[in-house]
């Protein structure tokens, strides 16, 4: 049978690297990066996140195919840093903000289900919010 | 994020005897769809990197279902039927999950008066990128904005927009907006409010844990193999920087910028992205060309 490894979608085959960067010539400081067996999920976070990083001029990202799982981003920098220090950044950036978020959210988490075994038929006030965002 | 935490599902089906009138792969197909109990599959193996040649107990749970019809009436079998066995990670990982009130589960077949099914299910961890039946979650939903400040929505009416759709059930967490407010054109969603709906193999509290976790480890991964190309021309040279994200934040380039440092590596040809940064560093400075001109820089 030819069909294709159901896990080919997520993972590397042999001798695959997750991230290529690419110097993109067309413009100053500019550099694509291909990122292997990812999807939507990392090149759109990483790509909005890019956009409001300093010294980012631009960053994109594209999937050229559905059924390619591979995203491009590209980014552009003011010179000031490389475009892969700054893609570097965003990515421990986000990892610190999903560790704040994930934090915040076992706490407040914890914390309304105190509060519901405390009062049982309460109705819920504008308790359980929190996190980062 | 949340179709990519692993989860357990039944993934391989030996059929021994099937007297019943569902296919083979009719019912092993159902059987893919029960869900398991996931709780602890961290400690269980993927298949494909376990050592052994098939599965074993440290990357499968292992269920077993045996029904004959002896009766006169027709016989259901469902998921309570199924008996673990082997040894197994913890007791109740790949269970599998039986929420209705007559603690039956889902119905797997029906089996007529002297129909016989006898079958070993493999269940294994995976997630639901390869096959929806790891899923962990039945039903993902969010939305943001319930007073539509924002205009991202335009509401369809006949009379009174107002009137005619119901509020959202959010709508009391924030401020409705005041009469006569003017639009706020720079405003973006900021709080959002998500649903998650389980099938039982992991509480929802869980699964957004779970999912955060693995978009950290996607994101520390790239960190890392971002830092690792740096290294590529200094051949062992690591850096005092600490690869992981754990060594807080900027200091990755800031070194870069201490006006006082030079690398030391940096004649030999391609120089560590944060020492080329410095002023003794690169020969190059960043602005004109943006991989330091100084010799064969790998990236």
């Amino acid at each position: 049978m030819n069909a294709p490894d159901r896990f080919e979608l997520f993972l590397l085959q042999d001798g695959e690297k997750k991230i290529t960067e690419k110097i993109f010539t067309g413009l100053s400081n500019t550099s694509d990066f291909i990122l292997l067996k990812e999807d939507h999920t990392l090149g759109n976070l990483i790509a909005e996140h890019l956009k409001q990083a300093p010294h980012v001029l631009l960053a994109a990202y594209k999937i050229a195919h559905p059924n390619v799982p591979e995203v491009m981003i590209r980014v552009q920098t003011d010179g000031t840093i490389t475009p892969r220090d700054a893609l570097r950044q965003t990515c421990q950036t986000l990892v610190q903000m999903y560790f704040a978020l994930g934090r915040e959210f076992q706490k407040e988490f914890a914390l309304r289900q105190f509060a519901d075994q405390g009062d049982q038929g309460g109705a819920g006030n504008a308790g359980g919010q929190g996190g980062p965002y | 994020m949340l179709a990519e935490i692993p989860t357990m599902a039944i993934d391989l089906v030996q059929i021994e005897d099937n007297s019943t009138v569902l296919a083979d792969e009719f019912i092993a197909h159902r059987l893919g769809m029960l869900p398991l109990n996931a709780e602890g599959v961290e400690n269980l193996f993927y298949s494909r990197d376990c050592d052994c040649d098939e599965y074993c107990d440290r990357c499968s749970v292992i269920l077993s279902l045996h029904a004959k019809c002896t009766g006169d009436e027709n016989m259901h079998v469902s998921a309570r039927d199924l008996v673990p066995s082997g040894e197994r990670i913890s007791q109740t990982l790949g269970n599998p999950i039986i929420s209705d009130p007559d603690g039956l589960g889902p119905l797997i077949l029906k089996l007529r008066p002297g129909q016989e099914i006898k079958l070993k299910c493999i269940a294994k961890k995976g997630i639901a990128k390869e096959h929806a039946k790891w899923a962990p979650s039945a039903a993902i939903g969010f939305e943001y904005d319930p007073h539509n400040k924002l205009h991202h929505l335009d509401l369809w009416y006949e009379q009174d927009a107002k009137k005619e759709w119901p509020p959202s059930e959010y709508a009391d967490w924030e401020e409705p907006p005041q009469e006569g407010e003017p639009f706020d054109y720079d405003a973006v969603p900021n709080r959002f409010y998500f649903n998650v709906e389980t099938a039982g193999a992991l509480p929802p509290d869980a699964i957004i844990t779970e999912g955060i976790k693995v978009l950290q480890i996607k994101l520390a991964q790239m960190v890392k193999d971002l830092s690792e190309g740096d290294g590529d021309g200094n051949g062992a040279y690591d850096g005092p920087r600490s690869p992981e994200f754990g060594g807080g934040g900027a200091d990755g380039w800031g070194g870069g910028q201490d006006p006082g440092f030079t690398t030391p590596y940096g004649n030999g040809g391609n120089q560590s992205a944060w020492g080329g940064a410095g002023a003794g560093g690169g020969t190059t400075p960043y602005g004109t060309t943006p991989y330091g001109g100084a010799g064969g820089s790998s990236w």
